[in-house]
């Protein structure tokens, strides 16, 4: 904990040197290490039994966040208040997660509201086509509630995960079993799998109308990981394979924006001051990096339009170089690492999916996003978890980890008390 | 079911996998291609947003190049700018991202530029470990920036405004001042780069040291150098009967004159073509005279020098084919010799340091940003171009031009001065008006060379410019 908030000052006094601002960094630097020294010290206070290493996790990646964002938009007419409007919001995520972990430590009890989550989710999807709804670069994923605007899809998300957790839980055994097989193919009996297949095609119509890829890329692709967690059946893998294949087809036929996207992610240089501007940009930044990278303030990264959103990796990548971009990766390996830690310990199979559910969207996340940047995959607009610039995806990000934390919790207490340890091997017959 | 969930965590370790072998080939595999790629305007924004070093004249403190921040939209830029302006134009040179660099700014952009290379103090290391944009180490020159302001503005006011000013300290091969005219305005090349390179009077040709000229009587003096070598003594007697008649050319003296019987040392004053002519064919040879020019540098383009030197030549042809004719005429510097200020002011210097030519040089030292020197080169001899009694011989000779010759104006009271004029037929309008001096003649501090481009006769173009400018260097003190 006491490394990842000096590896920020340490980012911060950099930046303070190297470009001479003002004390403004200082301040919200201060301000942002209280915050983060408090709500650990609160979480270690009211879960001792939970996993040490998360919330040291979060802060070395919101830290680094804060420091990216100011760097990128510090002297950018308009955009000098970003960072600080980053630290308000990292301070609302710590203040949520706090709330959550008060509150919530028998989070027992929201499996048992997870159809009415699951309907909220669908509607906060949905409340973007409402007149509150508007359009962000094509994307229609906002929602304007006066004073703040927000994201529902992040939350929507965690939501979700809830539901299936719950859902998949309860029903997991009978979903296993084969009651027909079509083309050699074992299938599922529609009865149980009918509620997931709902909410999952409601929610990634929704999103795909949208037009929001990222989100309903993870939409898809989470679901369909708990279910094979949960029944091991690669019969579930492979039809969600066949599905995505057939349904990024159809989009692609479909819509515009997917071929665009496509098209710039397969030949960028057709159209380089246009299409393929942003992730020619985003090569040249990385590839400009080197080994060591450039130093921090010493990149071009604001060539990259949205680079403090989803682009903030490629500053990453340009400025602290392949050792740093690495080093960065490993912390949300870390991070994966743990939460798969913790679904691993925990002692039923509703935790258990939760854990991984929210894990896996967290890497899922991560990988979908530098992934996209780094021309690995085609890109899709989402935020890096923690470092990007965006108030939803940050709070959406502090109660995943909140939840996380409970989950250990329980697992950490039970093994603390000398219970017996119990694998919770209970697969499918 | 945890073995589900290992799996699965085995997928994202492999996604991470991947994800970094990624940036690897971005990073490392095709980071030079990327680095070159056209589209890619890094190594241009780079070289405008980090400041460049400054550039100093010899007092260390007069700024000759510096780079101001601008703020724009996308990060702050660094603006190069020349405090002084059009007189430091040639030397300085100009740093711009449409039509390149010249001077300094090219020759030591690996000094003035930041980045790039080890680190070469404590602070230079930290600076680059924070990452912050560097400025390049500062580049301090030998120019003196009030001679080399005077040299300009007698050059511009000067009767064709076309002409050249090198001045040198003998002992050490410091340049003090290399002035041009016309010249241009490094703060305007962005502006008017296409008028400039197109400009008829040629402002962006440095006329002392890139354009080539006949000299003329000042080339004397390495023929009066070779005759003594061969063992002709300043008091040897020669007759002058106002024109020497070779198979197919008459020498004829400067405005017809004939002087008689003469000594070396009043041939040298009067400048008499009919015994330097008969000197360079009966006692000389074109072996041993082009020998003496190849020694004092002739032939030699100066690759070591900072900026770019046109090198002097003697004749197309090698020696041993050359006409009695051009023997005669090489003698008193016409016929194909083709030089410069710059090297007239080396061989006013190696005579008066006793033969030594030393290394001529224009940067005095390189400085980190914070003071801390990281090169500072130290006089060396580049050639000994004389021996030193001969040098000695020649020095004086030189300063009996100024005696004998009744070259007043060229006198600085209360030193001895050593000189020689030229007035060389050009072909093309006015002679050539050249003068080369140093003094004071026993303990030269500085040499100097002046070229008027059709500036006329020599006492009356170059020579009266240069003694203003030996006097404010040598008594005034500019």
């Amino acid at each position: 904990m006491v490394l990842a908030l000096l590896v920020t000052i340490l980012g911060f006094a950099t930046l303070i040197f190297v470009q001479q601002a003002a004390s403004p960094p200082l301040i919200y630097g201060a301000y942002y290490a209280g915050t983060l020294l408090v709500l650990y010290l609160g979480v270690r206070v009211l879960l001792p039994h939970s996993d040490v290493l998360l919330l040291p996790i979060v802060t070395l990646l919101t830290g680094l966040g804060l420091v990216m964002i100011f760097r990128l938009t510090y002297d950018v007419e308009g955009a000098q208040k970003l960072a600080l409007t980053q630290a308000v919001w990292i301070l609302i995520g710590s203040g949520a997660m706090f709330l959550l972990v008060l509150f919530f430590r028998n989070y027992d009890r929201i499996f048992d509201y997870k159809y009415l989550l699951a309907i909220a989710a669908v509607f906060l999807i949905a409340s973007t086509f409402t007149p509150l709804g508007y359009t962000v670069n094509g994307a229609r994923l906002w929602v304007d509630l006066g004073p703040v605007n927000f994201q529902p899809s992040e939350f929507a998300r965690i939501a979700l995960v809830v539901f299936f957790a719950g859902y998949l839980a309860e029903k997991r055994d009978v979903m296993a079993a084969t009651s027909r097989s079509f083309l050699g193919v074992e299938l599922p009996a529609i009865k149980y799998f009918g509620p997931v297949a709902l909410v999952w095609a409601a929610s990634l119509g929704l999103l795909v109308f949208e037009k929001d890829l990222g989100s309903s890329l993870l939409f898809f692709a989470v679901p369909l990981l708990m279910l094979y967690a949960a029944t091991g059946r690669t019969a579930y893998v492979l039809l969600g394979g066949v599905l995505f294949s057939v349904g990024s087809f159809v989009a692609f036929l479909l819509f515009e924006h997917v071929q665009l996207r496509v098209q710039s992610w397969l030949d960028p240089w057709r159209d380089p001051d246009g299409t393929g501007f942003q992730i020619l940009q985003s090569i040249f930044n990385i590839a400009d990096g080197g080994l060591l990278g450039t130093g921090l303030g010493a990149g071009f990264a604001q060539t990259i339009p949205e680079v403090e959103t989803d682009f903030v990796f490629s500053a990453i990548a340009s400025e602290l170089g392949l050792l740093g971009a690495t080093a960065v990766l490993l912390a949300f390996l870390a991070f994966t690492y743990r939460g798969t830690k913790i679904a691993l310990l925990a002692e039923d199979d509703a935790s258990k999916l939760l854990a991984f559910g929210l894990t896996a969207m967290f890497a899922l996340q991560t990988l979908v996003i530098v992934g996209g940047v780094t021309k690995a995959i085609p890109l899709t607009g989402i935020t890096l978890p923690f470092v990007s610039y965006g108030g939803s995806s940050v709070v959406g990000n502090f109660l995943l980890t909140g939840l996380l934390l409970l989950v250990s919790e329980r697992a950490g207490r039970r093994e603390a008390e000398g219970l017996a340890y119990k694998d919770g091997r209970r697969g499918p017959p | 079911m945890n073995a589900h969930l290992r799996r699965t965590f085995y997928l994202f370790v492999a996604g991470f996998t991947g994800l970094v072998m990624m940036l690897a080939y971005w990073q490392v595999y095709s980071r030079e291609a990327l680095a070159n790629n056209p589209e890619n305007g890094f190594q241009t924004q780079r070289s405008i947003s980090s400041p460049r070093g400054l550039i100093l004249a010899g007092d260390g403190e007069t700024v000759l190049a510096k780079s101001v921040k601008r703020p724009t939209p996308r990060g702050p830029v660094y603006d190069r700018v020349y405090p002084l302006g059009t007189p430091f134009s040639n030397v300085v040179g100009y740093w711009s991202t449409r039509y390149g660099a010249t001077g300094i700014e090219i020759s030591n952009n690996s000094d003035l530029s930041s980045v790039v290379g080890e680190p070469e103090t404590l602070d230079d290391l930290i600076n680059r470990a924070t990452g912050g944009p560097q400025p390049g180490n500062n580049v301090v020159l030998t120019i003196d920036p009030g001679l080399q302001k005077l040299a300009y503005q007698e050059l511009s006011a000067s009767s064709t405004g076309r002409g050249a000013v090198v001045a040198l300290n003998p002992k050490t091969g410091e340049i003090l001042a290399m002035a041009t005219s016309p010249s241009f305005d490094a703060n305007e090349v962005d502006e008017n780069y296409p008028e400039l390179a197109n400009a008829e009077d040629a402002p962006l040709v440095d006329r002392g040291t890139q354009s080539l000229y006949p000299p003329g009587s000042v080339f004397k003096v390495i023929t009066a150098a070779a005759a003594l070598e061969v063992g002709v003594s300043p008091e040897q007697h020669f007759f002058d009967s106002g024109a020497y008649e070779l198979p197919g050319y008459t020498v004829h003296n400067f405005e017809g004159k004939d002087f008689g019987d003469v000594t070396f040392t009043r041939a040298l004053a009067y400048s008499i073509n009919v015994v330097f002519a008969k000197i360079a064919v009966n006692i000389v040879g074109a072996q041993r005279l082009t020998d003496m020019a190849l020694n004092f540098g002739f032939g030699d383009p100066y690759d070591d020098f900072p900026l770019p030197v046109s090198g002097s030549s003697v004749n197309s042809l090698p020696p041993e084919k050359w006409t009695t004719g051009t023997l005669a005429q090489t003698g008193f510097g016409q016929g194909e010799v083709q030089t410069n200020a710059f090297e007239m002011a080396l061989v006013a210097a190696a005579i008066g340091n006793d033969g030594k030519l030393m290394e001529p040089r224009i940067v005095r030292e390189v400085r980190s940003p914070d003071g801390i020197i990281l090169d500072k080169p130290t006089p060396s001899v580049r050639r000994q171009a004389l021996p030193p009694d001969t040098a000695e011989t020649l020095n004086e000779m030189m300063q009996q031009v100024i005696i004998q010759g009744g070259l007043t104006d060229a006198e600085i009271e209360g030193m001895k001065v050593a000189g020689k004029t030229g007035t060389a037929e050009s072909g093309n309008g006015e002679p050539h008006s050249w003068w080369i001096t140093f003094a004071p003649a026993d303990d030269p501090k500085i040499a100097m060379c002046v070229m008027i481009e059709n500036g006329g006769r020599a006492d009356k173009g170059a020579l009266p410019i240069a003694a203003r400018l030996m006097k404010a260097y040598l008594v005034d003190g500019v």
